[in-house]
């Protein structure tokens, strides 16, 4: 049992000042901006809530959170799956599951902003691979002007960028399971879905709470590669809130930017909040009810 | 042997999807794609890498990012260490909150904290420096750090603490002489995490980065024209790929162990 002790707080001093260094005090600021109507950083004045009131009532606004939801919705619903099964597979096969885990985590140290790059290069039509591949088939792939093309590609891509991260945290969990286990449930005849349901599931669960988590906040608010594939677009069918977000900043509203970086904040705080309270609860209920 | 048969059918299927992208990378980064030197455009070459190393301006960019990196790995370790083991040997009062709060922090989506970033960075004189970019990064990278210590420290029984104590070690001798050999490999993994996330995020390296100090990332946004040598671009990207791939290989064993959330 952990002893209770005040005196830990003196550990956490370093943290505590860095975070509040480059986390608290910017945090603030935007709060403090997003009440202002702002020109220069040196004129700028009380505006209240009209910023929100605004964001809350405009439909470009509940556009591009549909847009964004949709986006997160479309990432988690193909890698979880895919990436569990592929950890599935990648656990039996030893050492050359081993390689393929290095394999699939190669594209997590690829910088963001690179991976547009390659992508684009990819299905190009003239020198990709998979474009020239598509040409020869003839498949007319148009990400630029096709908003469905450009969704498939931001997907895919975001699967390609991601899928090691889903694969590596649910073979860490697949791995810890002792044989035994396995043993116990071929005597028994167990099928292939209760053993995944009984035995394996429980196993991964608590990863796979990070993985949803992660992959949440990382899809909802995707500005890199979503801006260096189409910029939004085609006619803003690819507008996410980030890149909404960003246009703001560039025109220099800074007063609105600041309101809509909060409200975004605010939906992604609410989310992990109760993300963490049905973690909680599930991670007291596997232990009987021990508070 | 069906079964057998589609098993391999779908990990050829993994490894092309992901290899697909870095052949074609690798590909482009040896072929001139523009028409100079007396070779063809397409032909197969060196002269993109030879480039990288007569630029200065990308040469530097590679240092700018390594030192950044670095010094973000160094400081979130030296951070994350003494919070991490307060939280895995002691509960205190307001233990959940702050573990909450570094978790909101880390999903914070940088392009929310940005502007006011910039406008405090420029205040105290950090930005263009690599300590700028490295402080800001531990936004992200420290309560990563904190939950894979913690996990590592947990593993370790108390008595391993008190035998320590009795022999009359203080504290910061003790996290020198005998913490940190104990959980030696979860300090790897919480180093591979900073200096990846690190090593990958643009949104912060770029607004930080006015006049000087660009990084891998920016140096190649930059390369961008008119007529983009696109060779030269993949040149770079393999580059920019090769420092995480050591990572990769440094904690193979321990990568998949170690990235428990608590709160």
């Amino acid at each position: 049992m952990k002893q209770q002790d005040n005196r830990a707080w003196l550990l956490l001093l370093p943290a505590c000042a860095v975070m509040a260094f480059v986390g608290l005090v910017p945090l603030v600021t935007v709060l403090n901006f997003s009440f202002h109507d702002i020109f220069t950083l040196d004129s700028m004045h009380w505006v209240g809530s009209e910023w929100y009131e605004s964001i809350i009532t405009s439909p470009a606004f509940h556009a591009s959170l549909a847009r964004s939801l949709l986006f997160s919705a479309l990432v988690l619903g193909v890698q979880l799956p895919l990436g569990i099964a592929v950890a599935l597979i990648l656990v039996r096969a030893g050492r050359l599951g081993l390689l393929l885990l290095l394999l699939v985590a190669v594209p997590l140290v690829v910088p963001w902003n690179m991976i547009p790059i390659m992508w684009l290069s990819l299905v190009n039509p003239e020198t990709g691979l998979a474009g020239r591949a598509m040409a020869a088939l003839g498949l007319a792939f148009d990400y630029k002007f096709t908003a469905w093309h450009t969704w498939v590609l931001l997907v895919v891509m975001d699967t390609w960028h991601w899928l090691g991260l889903v694969v590596i945290l649910a073979y860490a969990g697949l791995s810890g399971i002792p044989p035994a286990y396995h043993q116990a449930a071929a005597i028994d005849g167990a099928s292939r879905w209760a053993v995944f349901r009984y035995i394996e599931l429980p196993r991964i669960m608590g990863a796979l709470f990070i993985v949803i988590l992660l992959r949440f906040v990382d899809s909802f608010m995707i500005y890199t590669e979503a801006f260096a594939i189409n910029a939004g677009g085609p006619n803003g069918a690819t507008t996410f809130l980030s890149l909404a977000l960003g246009e703001e900043i560039k025109g220099f509203s800074y007063g609105s930017a600041a309101a809509h970086a909060m409200v975004y904040f605010l939906i992604v705080v609410t989310v992990v909040r109760i993300f963490v309270t049905v973690t909680d609860r599930h991670a007291r209920s596997a232990q009987g009810g021990t508070p | 042997m069906i079964r057998r048969v589609l098993t391999a059918l779908a990990l050829v299927l993994l490894a092309g999807f992901i290899l697909m992208p870095l052949t074609q990378t690798i590909l482009l980064s040896f072929t001139a794609t523009l028409p100079h030197d007396g070779l063809r455009e397409g032909q197969f070459s060196l002269i993109n890498y030879r480039n990288i190393f007569a630029t200065p301006a990308l040469v530097d960019s590679l240092r700018n990012s390594l030192i950044y990196v670095l010094l973000n790995v160094a400081l979130c370790l030296a951070a994350a260490l003494p919070a991490a083991y307060a939280f895995a040997r002691f509960r205190f009062v307001g233990d959940r909150h702050f573990l909450f709060l570094m978790l909101a922090f880390r999903v914070t989506p940088p392009v929310v904290l940005s502007l006011p970033i910039f406008i405090l960075f420029a205040q105290v004189g950090l930005v263009n420096s690599p300590v700028g970019i490295a402080l800001v990064h531990c936004l992200f990278n420290l309560p990563i750090a904190i939950w894979i210590l913690e996990s590592f420290i947990r593993a370790v029984p108390r008595e391993f603490d008190e035998t320590a104590f009795l022999d009359g070690y203080s504290l910061p001798r003790f996290f020198l002489r005998h913490l940190i050999p104990a959980i030696a490999p979860g300090i790897g993994v919480a180093a591979f995490f900073c200096f990846v996330f690190s090593w990958v995020e643009v949104v912060f390296a770029r607004i930080l980065t006015v006049t000087d100090g660009k990084p891998i990332t920016m140096a190649i946004n930059a390369l961008f024209s008119f007529q983009t040598d696109m060779g030269l671009v993949m040149a770079m990207t393999v580059f920019s790929l090769l420092p995480g791939l050591a990572m990769i290989w440094f904690v193979r064993n321990h990568i998949a162990r170690g990235f428990v959330i608590r709160t």
